[in-house]
């Protein structure tokens, strides 16, 4: 039933759904605040619960006790004994005491180091600056342990993580629009991006148009100037920069593809923004509506 | 060996640093304290060649890339034992990569060791920081364990008792919340939605951040204890760090001594590597003669070697200033550069790769002829560069300075041009230094009094039977049929063999037709 609440909790649905599906889950938001932090800390609080030693890195700088860039006030990101981290030699803390393991790339923030935690700690957590360096952060800390790699991610370096088999879950919310049917659309917009599906030979049109950068309104237009059989191709969902209308007209139009895709598999509503609150209820339901995907409020512990 | 930045490159210097840099940082840092050997330092280059040479023979072909590989992989620990040295804190990362640099030397030695090597240039143990470390090792790792400092147990464990006692104090706080406003305060922080809930919160829930829409909170849990326990356990680990880097800084001067023996051998391998991939010989050094036997220029050979051209090595016997003739594409250039790369290789301490080797330790080499990218820089043309560039290579020259001249003057009036090479050619014997001079100019060598070489050229008839249809093809030809050897010249006209090579180059045959005839009835 939608919108139901069950004897498992909307996190321990999240998390089973999310690692059921992958090794590693990444966590990207429509938008600042948009609850992806929150939904991070939800997946390790089950994984703890459950004893399961997760690993855990960030495509961005989290843990600080403020927002870098807007002194927005963030969650912290306290450790359980047994965790993975990966992070730069600068932020590991002092005490309680970290187990090095072994040395990664480089990051802004000085040399990425794998560690294990050993009593509960809170850190910052920061991982390397490039996605391409991330994916094989994911690689290394899935080396080093046997749970879960979970990765507090950013929807715009999500792009080289494509392709692979990680779980992406995308956080949605107040954040992104001051109605509920906005917050679905945007989300909508921006799965129906994320899943652009990848080649099928099997389902291709004769013609293939290869885009080799980004996809965008001029593109679009070009296109849709001569509507056809074609199969568009583009090198990963990211790609893929036009929205709404647009993009619904040029999937309509044509068989849009991309060579290496993203897994989308579920969706997080936050109904609180700096403005406005949404009915929470009415807010994961939209949103499961307009995606397609498994929605999951984890503060409000709902589920559609 | 001091040499301009167009010298350098066409004498292969550029060429040859590159071959013979070190992997390492140390290797790099010991290069950067030696300069190339020059005058009065003869002794030294030799017994560092001769090394070389003899380790190239005694180490086995395949250990030497696998010990350099190890060399490279050594992680830097200077900067860390000079901190500990001053008594600023280390961190744990820190004691990681100290451990890491230990590791990484003890793979050098045993890489050393399966390459043949001896034990007077092995890598030290470095026992007594393996064994300060030890407690903290977990394979690879690093963790500030409970054996470095007798209070670190007992700090730890009531941590861990405290923080057990915290959750469960949390749990019930969490309880009576959750009974009180209908909302589960899990996590670090949690959402209270106006909508929801907008009465007062209880006293044991902390209000982070508030907007019109919601309240985010947090749990007020009051762990005095545990906060002691996490400053205690703070305290201790903050002191076992300092005890460990005062032991560390005691560890200087072996650390030290350890990165000095891996520079030495970096530096030493990597000129071990070029000579077993290019042969080489100690030179007598101290004579009057620059002269070496069946030489390499590894720059052109390594270049050919990828087109699938083989290199003919060049032997040649220079006493002050000779003067070298021959055809076109007969190898002139390369002769006189391979002259300049073999007096390279014994200012950086590399073997010449040459069957045998007579040389100075040069001052400064000059090549003269053509532009340069400074030249370029200066806004100079081809005769004008060539001129400032031999002004300035007069006013410098030594005897203990090598010229190479490539075809002085070649850009201007041929009566003049000569007449100028020949004087420049005077001069330059004047001042001793050793000179190797590339020209077609009839005559200079007999009308400056100096020694007159040429290339051997092409095989009598040779390129008249060769014909080609590409590029390629005409290449190959011409490489078959030239006889690269320098040898003593006799009088008379320098060859060139121009119109031969431009039929066999593919120029239309109308027009080589034409400049034979224009040629023949001269």
């Amino acid at each position: 039933m939608p919108g139901s609440k069950s004897s498992t909790s909307a996190p321990e649905a999240l998390y089973a759904l999310a690692t059921a599906a992958a090794r590693s889950v990444i966590v990207v938001g429509t938008a600042k605040n948009a609850g992806k932090t929150t939904t991070f800390n939800a997946l390790r609080a089950v994984a703890q619960r459950r004893g399961v030693a997760v690993a855990v890195t960030s495509i961005g700088r989290d843990g600080e006790p403020s927002d870098a860039l807007d002194a927005e006030p963030k969650p912290r990101v306290r450790l359980a004994p047994g965790t993975l981290v990966a992070l730069p030699a600068g932020l590991v803390p002092r005490s309680p005491a970290l187990a090095i393991l072994e040395r990664g790339g480089e990051s802004a923030l000085g040399t990425v180091v794998f560690a294990r935690v050993v009593l509960p700690t809170r850190c910052e957590i920061a991982g390397p600056p490039t996605a391409r360096a991330m994916r094989a952060t994911i690689d290394r800390l899935r080396a080093l342990g046997a749970g879960p790699v979970l990765v507090d991610g950013a929807i715009d370096r999500v792009a080289p993580l494509a392709g692979g088999d990680d779980a992406v879950i995308l956080a949605t919310g107040a954040a992104s629009g001051a109605t509920v049917a906005r917050v679905a659309a945007a989300a909508a917009d921006a799965v129906a991006r994320l899943t652009l599906p990848g080649r099928d030979p099997a389902r291709e049109f004769d013609e293939v148009v290869h885009l080799g950068g980004a996809l965008d309104a001029r593109d679009a237009e070009e296109l849709l100037a001569n509507p056809r059989d074609a199969t568009v191709v583009v090198d990963d969902p990211t790609r893929v920069v036009v929205r709404g209308a647009l993009l619904a007209r040029l999937r309509a139009a044509f068989d849009l593809r991309c060579e290496r895709a993203l897994r989308v598999v579920a969706c997080t509503t936050s109904p609180v923004g700096r403005d406005a609150s949404l009915a929470p209820r009415a807010l994961v339901e939209a949103v499961a509506r307009a995606t397609g995907l498994p929605t999951f409020d984890v503060v409000a512990d709902i589920a559609a | 060996m001091n040499a301009d930045a167009t010298s350098a490159a066409r004498i292969g210097l550029d060429w040859l640093r590159t071959a013979v840099a070190p992997v390492g940082a140390f290797g790099r840092r010991h290069d950067d304290a030696r300069p190339p050997y020059g005058p009065g330092d003869e002794a030294r280059a030799h017994d560092e060649i001769a090394g070389v040479v003899a380790l190239a023979a005694q180490l086995d072909r395949d250990g030497v890339p696998r010990a350099r590989a190890a060399l490279r992989a050594v992680p830097e620990p200077t900067p860390i034992v000079a901190r500990a040295r001053v008594g600023d804190p280390l961190s744990d990362v820190d004691f990681y990569e100290l451990g890491r640099f230990v590791d990484a030397v003890a793979a050098v030695a045993r890489a050393w060791d399966a390459a043949g090597g001896d034990t007077a240039r092995r890598p030290p143990a470095l026992d007594a920081l393996r064994t300060l470390l030890a407690p903290g090792r977990e394979g690879a790792g690093f963790y500030l364990a409970d054996a470095f400092a007798p209070g670190l147990r007992a700090a730890r464990e009531t941590l861990a008792a405290e923080e057990t006692a915290f959750e469960t104090r949390r749990e019930a706080i969490a309880a009576r919340v959750r009974d009180a406003i209908g909302i589960d305060p899990a996590g670090d922080e949690f959402v209270v939605l106006r909508d929801v809930y907008d009465g007062p919160l209880p006293d044991d829930v902390l209000v982070v951040r508030e907007t019109p829409t919601y309240r985010a909170a947090a749990l007020r849990v009051v762990a005095p204890a545990r906060d002691a326990a996490l400053a205690r356990l703070a305290d201790e680990e903050e002191a076992a760090r300092r005890a460990l880097a005062e032991q560390v800084a005691r560890e200087a001067d072996a650390v030290a001594a350890a990165t000095d023996v891996l520079g030495a051998l970096d530096r030493t391998l990597a000129r071990v590597a070029f000579a077993q991939r290019w042969g080489g010989c100690v030179p007598s050094f101290g004579g009057t003669q620059l002269a070496f036997t069946e030489a390499t220029f590894a720059p052109l050979a390594d270049a050919l070697a990828a087109r699938g051209r083989r290199y003919t090595p060049v032997t040649l016997a220079l006493d002050g200033v000779a003067v070298l003739t021959g055809p076109n594409m007969g190898g002139k250039s390369a002769a006189l550069a391979t002259a300049g790369f073999v007096c390279a290789c014994a200012a950086l301490g590399v073997p010449p790769p040459a069957r045998a080797a007579a040389l100075p330790l040069l001052g400064a080499v000059t090549w003269i002829g053509g532009e340069g990218p400074e030249d370029c820089a200066r806004l100079l043309s081809s005769y004008a560069a060539e001129v400032v560039r031999a002004r300035e290579t007069l006013a410098a020259a030594t005897p203990r300075a090598l010229v190479l001249v490539d075809e002085f003057a070649r850009t201007t009036g041929p009566r003049e041009g000569r007449a100028l090479l020949v004087a420049f050619v005077e001069a330059l014997r004047a001042r001793g230094a050793f000179a190797l001079v590339a020209t077609h100019f009839d005559g200079v060598a007999r009308a400056a009094g100096v020694a007159h070489l040429q290339i051997a050229g092409l095989r009598e008839h040779a390129l008249n039977a060769l014909d080609a249809n590409d590029l390629d093809a005409a290449l190959d030809a011409i490489n078959a049929a030239m006889d690269y050897r320098v040898v003593a010249a006799h009088d008379g006209e320098a060859p060139s063999d121009a119109l031969a090579l431009a039929r066999l180059l593919g120029l239309d045959d109308d027009v080589v037709a034409r400049a034979r005839a224009l040629h023949d009835a001269r």
